[in-house]
């Protein structure tokens, strides 16, 4: 295991913001912390890195201790969301910098300096300043910065959150790209679902200062631990006693199979290939829930000639992810 | 920007303008027509005075001192009032101001008052371990820090806020240590509000007089600095030395200040 953090807390007045965690990151994978703004994900990266420190508990970076030891000790790669480039430096001074630290020898500076703005697509910008760089570009030299030291891990505090969505979606590309080719234990924060689901190994979703789940993009999505895992990780509705998503709703329109529940269609929207509905249940089933949200395909609706208005029969399909809804208090 | 008519415009310009001129512009200028009333004369006769030249040697050796002194603990205390947390920091962030608010003369007199030799707190002891401060060099430079104090830290203070912390977190996690990250990363980002500051503090410290004059003792060739000697020229009715002395002292405080404004860069304002 390459990062093992064992029971680690930490307070801010009388918040926890993360409250006894242990989790452990296996060697060489992309790992994605995600969970809400405020969950304590970014605190446990910090505290990781060595930024901030936690009251109790203890952090082993590739076997070794690193609780006590300050961020310079600890060789770790950290990217920011603001970038925190080094403002009144070159791009290729900064990438530079942790290798002018370690008092490499010219040359090597220089190579490794080359190598890396190769390999983040820097190599005509060497001698700009920062701020004649795109957002996109200052987060790869950041990256490139991080890496020159050939850092045991590479920590990314939510690394594309301050990009616009096109670039976004590029550079989450590129990092899964990069780190096949590089292959250093990456951790990257985010609480965007879409991007721990499309980048990731292996996910851990943390909320209020806990780890509700760890496991694949797929285990996440197929067999959530939780009601809050399974909302998190894409859409939700209600139907009787449990929740699951739209898209394993069931949908017949003659009552047929026992435990299915009758009801109007109140909404109808058509988006791409997509039929989404808005589900009324029949009183004595709804009991003043929301209305069901179903997804079907285009064809299967147009077979089952559903309009609004029309009458339904609802179940959840055969092999859906289910929850047992929350009692409402 | 609110569009305002142009007569009200002009108004305003010529108001603005004519306060600047009337309180700072033409009184100065008066000074430096009245140094050079005799042409350069005055200023052959000020530097061949041994007690002219006296005073103004002291003058910088206290006010570079003075400077040194103020930008190491300037820089130290802007560290500490931005980067970190303690119990007291918004007193001690008040008391540094307090010498922009207190009047030199009162900073002279609390000064004598612990430090003089006779019956204060602190005299006392150090007189008896061979320390004279008042109505010495020391006494001097004292003085002219604490009412220099506030102008470094008042110009590095918004700098290292508006900069953040990321960049050092970042060195840190690069393997820079407390001493790397500063002189590589936070230095450089303030360089610019330090030369600022330590301009104002030299300004400032050149011109001191209330302060210096009560624990300085006033004594010709050995405690009197340019600024008292202009006091006493003035006094004893040489008028053509004391304009030609300020013009000095005038004339180097400008000279700092626009120096820094021409090598300044353009986009830090």
């Amino acid at each position: 295991m390459s990062i093992e953090v064992t029971n680690v807390t930490k307070k801010y007045g009388d918040f926890y913001a993360l409250d006894d965690v242990s989790v452990s990151l296996p060697t060489g994978q992309l790992t994605a912390l995600l969970g809400p703004s405020g969950g304590g994900k970014s605190t446990l990266l910090r505290i990781i890195a060595g930024l901030d420190t936690a009251d109790s508990g203890s952090v082993a970076i590739e076997g070794t201790n690193a609780t006590k030891l300050p961020p310079q000790k600890r060789n770790v790669g950290f990217v920011f969301q603001h970038y925190a480039v080094f403002k009144h430096m070159t791009v290729a001074k900064n990438v530079a910098f942790g290798l002018e630290i370690r008092k490499t020898p010219k040359a090597e500076v220089k190579r490794r300096v080359g190598e890396l703005l190769e390999l983040v697509h820097l190599s005509q910008f060497a001698d700009r300043l920062p701020s004649q760089l795109s957002g996109g570009q200052r987060q790869r030299m950041a990256l490139a910065r991080a890496l020159a030291v050939e850092p045991t891990v590479l920590l990314l505090d939510e690394p594309f959150g301050a990009l616009d969505a096109k670039v976004r979606k590029e550079l989450r590309e590129w990092l899964r790209r990069l780190h096949d080719e590089v292959h250093v234990t990456t951790v990257f924060v985010t609480h965007d679902q879409e991007e721990a689901m499309e980048v990731a190994d292996e996910i851990v979703v943390i909320n209020q200062g806990r780890v509700e789940q760890v496991g694949s993009p797929d285990q996440l999505y197929d067999e959530p631990a939780s009601d809050f895992v399974m909302g998190f990780l894409g859409e939700v509705t209600r139907l009787g006693p449990v929740r699951l998503r739209p898209h394993d709703v069931d949908v017949v329109v003659e009552p047929g199979r026992s435990g299915s529940f009758p009801g109007t269609v109140t909404r109808m929207l058509r988006v791409g290939f997509e039929v989404r509905l808005q589900v009324e249940l029949d009183p004595e089933f709804s009991r003043g829930d929301e209305p069901v949200s179903v997804v079907l395909s285009r064809g299967h609706a147009r077979a089952l000639d559903i309009e609004l208005g029309s009458k339904v029969w609802l179940s959840a399909a055969v092999g859906a992810v289910t929850v047992p809804a929350m009692v409402a208090v | 920007m609110v569009e305002v008519s142009t007569p009200v415009k002009w108004l305003l310009r010529l108001l603005a303008v004519g306060y600047v001129f009337f309180l700072v512009a033409w009184p100065v200028t008066t000074i430096v027509r009245e140094a050079f009333a005799d042409g350069l004369g005055t200023f052959v006769d000020l530097f061949s005075d041994e007690q002219a030249v006296n005073a103004l040697t002291l003058t910088a050796q206290v006010a570079v001192q003075a400077v040194l002194i103020n930008l190491v603990f300037g820089v130290g205390i802007s560290l500490l009032l931005v980067r970190y947390e303690f119990p007291g920091k918004r007193v001690l962030s008040a008391l540094i101001d307090l010498p922009m608010a207190v009047s030199p003369v009162v900073v002279g007199l609390s000064l004598l008052l612990v430090y003089n030799g006779r019956d204060g707190w602190f005299g006392k002891h150090l007189e008896e371990w061979g320390i004279q401060i008042i109505f010495s060099g020391t006494g001097m430079i004292m003085a002219t820090c604490f009412v220099a104090l506030p102008l470094v830290i008042r110009e590095v203070v918004p700098v290292l806020t508006e900069i953040g912390d990321d960049q050092e977190q970042a060195a840190r996690s690069l393997g820079a240590n407390a001493r790397q990250t500063f002189l590589r990363i936070t230095l450089p980002s303030i360089k610019w509000a330090v030369v600022y500051g330590v301009v104002l503090s030299l300004a400032r410290s050149l011109g001191e007089f209330g302060a210096v004059k009560i624990v300085s003792g006033n004594v010709s060739n050995q405690t009197q600095t340019a600024t008292l000697l202009v006091e006493k020229q003035y006094q004893s009715f040489d008028q053509a030395g004391a304009y030609a002395t300020s013009f000095v002292l005038a004339f180097v405080s400008v000279l700092c200040i626009v120096v820094v404004s021409i090598l300044r860069p353009k986009e830090h304002h």
